[in-house]
């Protein structure tokens, strides 16, 4: 317990000691050893069912996409948003049609994906985001379910309960080809996804945005005499959440190469939303170790492959009964004075 | 397309009352539960998926009857059907006390945020539903004929079969003892005092932790009673089938107004039989979206409800 | 006698409550009251507890819509307004029980304050556009000033929670400054100060006040009051009872009537 305090604390200690041109380094540092992560080849990783540069993009990759997506709304404005596969699930059909029916590109689709998304985000968002946080929770949740109604009764659209088979792969960059054996590619790209995120993250939360959130999470009302927009501000939350969301979508259909309504089920916001609070809700380096350990250890231990829900039910209600901080809290350090939370 | 509706009239609206009180039955574990901690039971569809499947342990391993025994007869229909839904409540209760003990009390003695508490009901939720789908190795499970299904007589074209009736009434006399129990008991006016204002209560010396596992019990007890019609009515069940009889029987209370416990009644049948017609309409495929078209619908015009209860912003 | 006479005749008042009723079902929290608040003054609101004084506050800051009469600020009915558009157009609060952002520091709970009046929002804010970052500077700074001014500016950089109770009672009176309003709304700033830090928090209402500020004032400490006053208005059972100067007030037969049936009313 007190190593996680330590890590968090050192970490955060480096960053602030250094200068600007250090910290470019350190970024530079860390997104080289991300992107060198292919090349490590650790068979010990590999899963029953996947070998290792697989596993590193699906589950682990897309995983840590997904959450940090729905850490926007959960960990930044204190939502709780169950539907947050609705917004995987718009961006994995619009591929899926786009690319199938009418032969776009992955390049070409992302951007409708992400504005579908942000748009299914608005438009579930103006009505139930003014309501309080527990019905909040449920309308999402039914409007994950409804999203994979529609997929699976809307057989004009979305070929029913049979799927969209033959997803287009993304076509070739720099004169590399997008290949399901040796995945790096896919990696690299869901690696840039990430930083894109984490870039966004960070900008908005040292700003207006974040402070705003940071406010309505923690008292509304207060937030609202003191002139923050919440409605607009939950608004915009919700929907970069569901950006991010419709983006994995995207690259989850061309890379799966088949999708179903099946693979859109409650269980997949439930295991996000795990992941975000295993890490630790709010801190982006929590929700990151969440998603990697969670969207990892089922696949690679058999005995839990199974029982995967189950062990991730008892680990929310654990988590938030014993450590509602996850493994990397949020808390803030206070530069001048260190003190023990009163 | 309005066909089906116009010639099944009765008869959808037969079954469509008698889905309704299962939803009323249902509702009360939502609505009892927010009245006193104003917030939602997530894991209540849960507690009524375990109902089910008591009810089903009873008919098949305590009476030993499989998808061929015949319907049973006099004395021995009553005691099956008495004991299977004694079992349904109990069961339900128990988990719904279990659900408040492990989900929802330590953080309350905590007084930690709201969104920790709703993520371990959440947890829990899906533990419950997650358990009982390893246990059932996902197979959706036959519940064997206890009740001959006959029509006792018609209405119009329609037929009234014995099971909807006993639904209706059954439901009915449930919901009038619970409501008279909250009414007039000792320990129904300790919820009532608890759910006005829980300082108050607790200077008055009210147990608030015995109020609240009541509560939970007697949702649950109400529940469980709606898990055994769901059976008698459907034969059938599965680990999933909480999701969407509890996010109908939400909207239910939503509807007639959460925290009202009559407002519970009037949300679930009206709720039962809007679902029923449109299911005709529109095919049944699409009853779950005509659910959360209403919810939206009452959320974002009527948020009270029916019946009111302010819900939108928690205590100022 | 001179002073009756002249607040009859004002009519520059720049936040003016015109018979507003309150009403929670069969309960009248405010019966027809009227409040003038004028430019540049320090009022003072006071009643027994339970009399209605905070629920004056919800009702101009908009928390509450008045069931009946007008909220009249700088000529404009604020009745129905937003509670952020009413914070914008320059009315800002303290809450009696503080509600700082605990897990902010001090310098940002004053920071999201100074927000409301920017320009950009979230895409400039994600991009990094030039008024954002300008915007952003300004409102560092102006935070930063306003916590000198208030003389708590050491503690900019600790989280709100883990602030001592005095400055973050302060912190909450710095925050409504950064919103920019010319009218704040101060409701117990004094609750729970010993004698030294009630004096020390009387010096800086006034120099809230010199600095162009009007305040509204809710407190119980009558000392307090009477030194810092320039006028007090007394609600008791939810119906203003005396709108006077404080020596006037304070030999109010009707105001003396009202604490002696509310004893012990010291908090």
């Amino acid at each position: 317990m007190n190593m996680n305090f330590n890590l968090r604390d050192w970490g955060a200690d480096i960053w602030e000691r250094s200068n600007r041109p250090k910290r470019v380094g350190l970024v530079l540092a860390f997104i080289a050893a991300a992107a060198c992560l292919p090349f490590l080849g650790i068979s010990f990783l590999d899963t029953p069912n996947a070998s290792y540069s697989a596993v590193l993009v699906h589950p682990i990759a897309m995983f840590v996409l997904m959450a940090l997506g729905l850490n926007i709304v959960v960990g930044k404005s204190g939502m709780l948003d169950l539907g947050y596969v609705a917004f995987f699930a718009i961006g994995a059909y619009a591929m899926g049609i786009l690319g199938v029916r009418y032969g776009w590109n992955t390049w070409e689709v992302m951007p409708i994906g992400i504005l579908l998304a942000m748009f299914a985000g608005l438009l579930l968002g103006f009505p139930t985001l003014r309501l309080r946080g527990d019905y909040l929770a449920i309308v999402t949740m039914g409007f994950g379910e409804i999203i994979r109604i529609i997929a699976l009764n809307w057989g004009g659209l979305t070929n029913g309960p049979n799927g969209i088979a033959g997803v287009p792969m993304p076509p070739a960059i720099f004169g590399q080809e997008f290949d399901l054996v040796n995945q790096k590619l896919f990696f690299w790209v869901v690696l840039v996804m990430i930083l894109l995120t984490i870039w966004m993250i960070r900008r908005l939360t040292v700003r207006r945005p974040g402070r705003a959130w940071e406010a309505i999470r923690q008292d509304e009302d207060a937030a609202e005499l003191m002139g923050v927009r919440a409605l607009r501000y939950k608004i915009w939350s919700f929907t970069l959440g569901a950006s991010v969301g419709g983006a994995a979508g995207v690259l989850f259909a061309s890379k799966n190469l088949f999708i179903s309504p099946e693979q859109f089920k409650l269980n997949v916001s439930v295991l996000i939303l795990a992941c975000v609070v295993f890490g630790g809700i709010g801190n982006i380096w929590g929700v990151i170790l969440g998603a990697a350990i969670l969207g990892y250890l089922p696949d690679r231990i058999r005995f839990i492959s199974d029982a995967r829900m189950l062990v991730f039910g008892i680990v929310l209600v654990f988590v938030m009964n014993f450590r509602p901080d996850g493994l990397l809290p949020r808390k803030k350090r206070e530069k001048a004075i260190v003190k023990k939370g009163a | 397309m309005f066909d089906v509706l116009l010639n099944q009239f009765w008869q959808l609206t037969i079954s469509g009352i008698a889905l309704g009180f299962i939803y009323v039955l249902i509702s009360l574990g939502y609505t009892m539960v927010y009245g006193v901690l104003r917030m939602i039971n997530f894991a209540n569809s849960e507690i009524f998926m375990w109902g089910t499947f008591a009810s089903v342990v009873v008919t098949e391993r305590v009476f030993h009857f499989t998808a061929t025994t015949e319907p049973a007869k006099g004395g021995k229909l009553l005691l099956v059907l008495a004991l299977c839904l004694i079992a349904a409540m109990l069961t339900s209760a128990a988990v719904a006390m279990f659900v408040e003990f492990i989900a929802y009390r330590r953080l309350r003695a905590k007084g930690v945020n709201r969104l920790a508490t709703l993520i371990s009901a959440i947890g829990m939720s899906i533990a419950l539903s997650e358990g009982m789908r390893m246990l059932t190795n996902s197979r959706p499970v036959n519940v064997p004929r206890v009740l001959e299904k006959t029509v006792l007589f018609n209405v119009g074209n329609a037929q009234v079969r014995i099971d909807n009736v006993i639904v209706i009434f059954a439901a009915a006399i449930i919901f009038v003892l619970l409501e008279r129990f909250i009414k007039l008991s000792r320990m129904g006016k300790a919820i009532r005092a608890v759910s006005m204002s829980e300082e108050t209560a607790k200077l008055m010396g009210v147990n608030l932790n015995r109020v609240i596992t009541l509560t939970f019990a007697i949702g649950g007890l109400a529940t469980g009673a709606a898990a055994f019609f769901y059976t008698t009515v459907y034969e059938i069940t599965k680990f999933d089938v909480g999701f969407t009889m509890g996010m109908a029987a939400f909207t239910a209370a939503v509807l007639g107004g959460i925290g009202n416990i009559r407002g519970a009644m009037a949300g679930g049948i009206a709720l039962g039989l809007m679902e029923t017609y449109s299911a005709a309409i529109l095919g049944t495929q699409w009853k779950a979206i005509t659910v959360f078209v209403v919810l939206i619908l009452v959320l974002l015009f009527k948020p009270t409800g029916l019946f009111g209860e302010a819900i939108q912003t928690g205590r100022a | 006698m001179s002073e009756h006479l002249q607040k009859e005749t004002r009519d520059d008042a720049i936040l003016s409550l015109r018979d507003v009723t309150m009403r929670f079902g069969g309960v009248t929290a405010l019966n027809a009251v009227n409040i003038d608040l004028y430019p540049g003054e320090i009022l003072a609101l006071i009643g027994p507890n339970g009399a209605g004084k905070t629920t004056v506050f919800n009702v101009v800051t908009g928390v509450y819509q008045a069931t009946e009469g007008d909220i009249i600020f700088n000529g404009e009915r604020l009745n129905g307004m937003k509670r952020y558009d009413i914070t914008k157009k320059g009315i800002a609060r303290t809450f009696q029980n503080i509600r700082l952002w605990g897990d902010m520091t001090a310098l940002e709970n004053v920071i999201t304050a100074t927000d409301i009046h920017k320009k950009s929002g979230v895409v400039g804010s994600l991009f990094g556009l030039p008024r954002a970052r300008r915007e952003e500077r300004e409102g560092r700074e102006k935070a930063h000033e306003i916590l000198k001014f208030i003389g708590i500016d050491e503690y900019s950089d600790r989280l709100a929670k883990n602030l001592p109770y005095g400055v973050q009672r302060r912190l909450e009176i710095a925050r409504a400054m950064g919103t920019d309003s010319k009218v704040i709304l101060l409701d117990e700033p004094a609750a729970g100060f010993n004698p030294a830090e009630k004096v020390e928090l009387a010096a800086t209402i006034k120099k809230i006040r010199d600095a162009g500020y009007t305040v509204l004032l809710i407190e119980h400490d009558m000392s307090l009051i009477m030194g810092i006053s320039d006028r007090v208005v007394v609600i008791d059972f939810g119906t203003k009872i005396a709108d006077d100067i404080p020596s006037v007030v304070q030999n109010d037969p009707r105001v003396i009537e009202a604490y002696l049936g509310a004893p012990a009313d010291a908090s």
